[in-house]
């Protein structure tokens, strides 16, 4: 039925997952960081689907698993963003290398 | 043409769409660029996800990150200091996808003159988006990647049905998150309920040092200069 294996979608999910650890890894600014968590939350959420169509099409607990990451994703940005205000106002600037120290 | 044919086209798109966003994601000089290029991305997942015949999860995903998030994105991206990234876009040193997808950003003095932050207005500041970690970065991640690859391909066989999903499948995973995972559904309520909670008390403007605060930490600054000076700048506290 479908022509396209499970491994090619895997492949897809990896590489979005390597390219999000280099975001995550090698950007200095928080909003970058914080793209590169949503794509790797992405990944794994493609990963997620891949497995349940090709190995438990019949059970819809995989696409549960990538709402709930969904969920996850938009909570995380949104606390990511109250946080950065926060940073933002106190140091002027939104390079995560100036908020090395948690005080003052 | 046959379907498989299509599907094979259909899936090769996407996933070149997805994979070409977050690799323009990663490396653009624009941080604008960036969020538009994660967009992308998310557009091409949304592809996969209808090739897959989740088509629930692609409108999810395209109405939670294109709709929502993508807003979100673009207004932390102007609290950068060069959301534009013209400045950066002028480093000499730009090479393979970086110089790719910073194609046609330029200063704005190059253009008409006249402009007051040209790309020399703050040379003591080290503008540059990447950390010093980005060659080990690129390392890893390359690493990652032929280790997840290395995996994928010398797996021991999965079993795999053939089996189609139900065509409403939206009415069944309605049912599985009402039913049987119904306390991670609510879990989940509690845990965005919280989050906005949390998100609205940071970032609400009285979490500053209100006027009293502030002159208190000021007659402290000026009676121990050592350790209180250096952690409220009067410059900022004046704000």
């Amino acid at each position: 039925m479908s022509a396209v294996p499970l491994t090619a979608y895997l492949l897809v999910a990896a590489a979005l997952f390597a390219i999000g650890i280099y975001a995550v890894l090698a950007q200095r600014s928080a909003v970058m960081v914080l793209m590169g968590i949503e794509l790797l939350l992405n990944a794994t959420g493609l990963n997620a689907v891949a497995f349940w169509r090709h190995t438990a099409a019949h059970d819809y607990s995989g696409q549960i698993f990538t709402i709930l990451i969904v969920t996850i994703g938009a909570v995380e940005m949104a606390i990511g963003l109250g946080l950065m205000l926060l940073l933002f106002r106190r140091r002027r600037t939104v390079q995560l290398d100036a908020w090395q120290a948690l005080r003052g | 043409m046959s379907t498989a044919l299509l599907q094979w086209l259909a899936f090769a798109l996407f996933a070149a769409i997805a994979i070409a966003g977050a690799l323009g994601m990663a490396t653009t000089m624009s941080m604008f660029r960036s969020g538009v290029f994660l967009m992308a991305s998310f557009v091409g997942v949304a592809g996969l996800f209808v090739l897959l015949l989740a088509d629930l999860l692609a409108w999810l995903q395209v109405m939670m990150y294109v709709g929502g998030m993508l807003v979100m994105i673009l207004f932390m991206v102007l609290f950068s200091h060069d959301p534009g990234g013209a400045m950066m876009s002028e480093m000499p040193g730009l090479r393979g996808p970086e110089r790719f997808f910073s194609l046609g950003l330029r200063a704005p003095s190059h253009e008409g003159g006249g402009s007051d932050h040209g790309g020399h207005a703050m040379p003591q500041m080290d503008m540059s988006m990447t950390t010093p970690l980005r060659r080990f970065a690129v390392v890893l991640a390359a690493l990652a990647f032929v280790a997840l690859a290395a995996l994928l391909l010398l797996r021991p066989a999965w079993r795999q049905l053939d089996a189609m999903p139900a065509a409403d499948s939206a009415h069944r995973v309605g049912e599985l998150l009402m039913g049987k995972y119904m306390a991670a559904f609510e879990g989940a309520g509690l845990l965005i309920l919280l989050g906005i909670f949390g998100s609205v008390y940071l970032a609400r403007p009285s979490a500053h040092p209100g006027s009293a605060a502030r002159e208190r930490l000021q007659a402290a600054a000026a009676d121990a200069p050592v350790d209180v000076a250096e952690a409220g700048d009067p410059r900022e506290l004046q704000r």
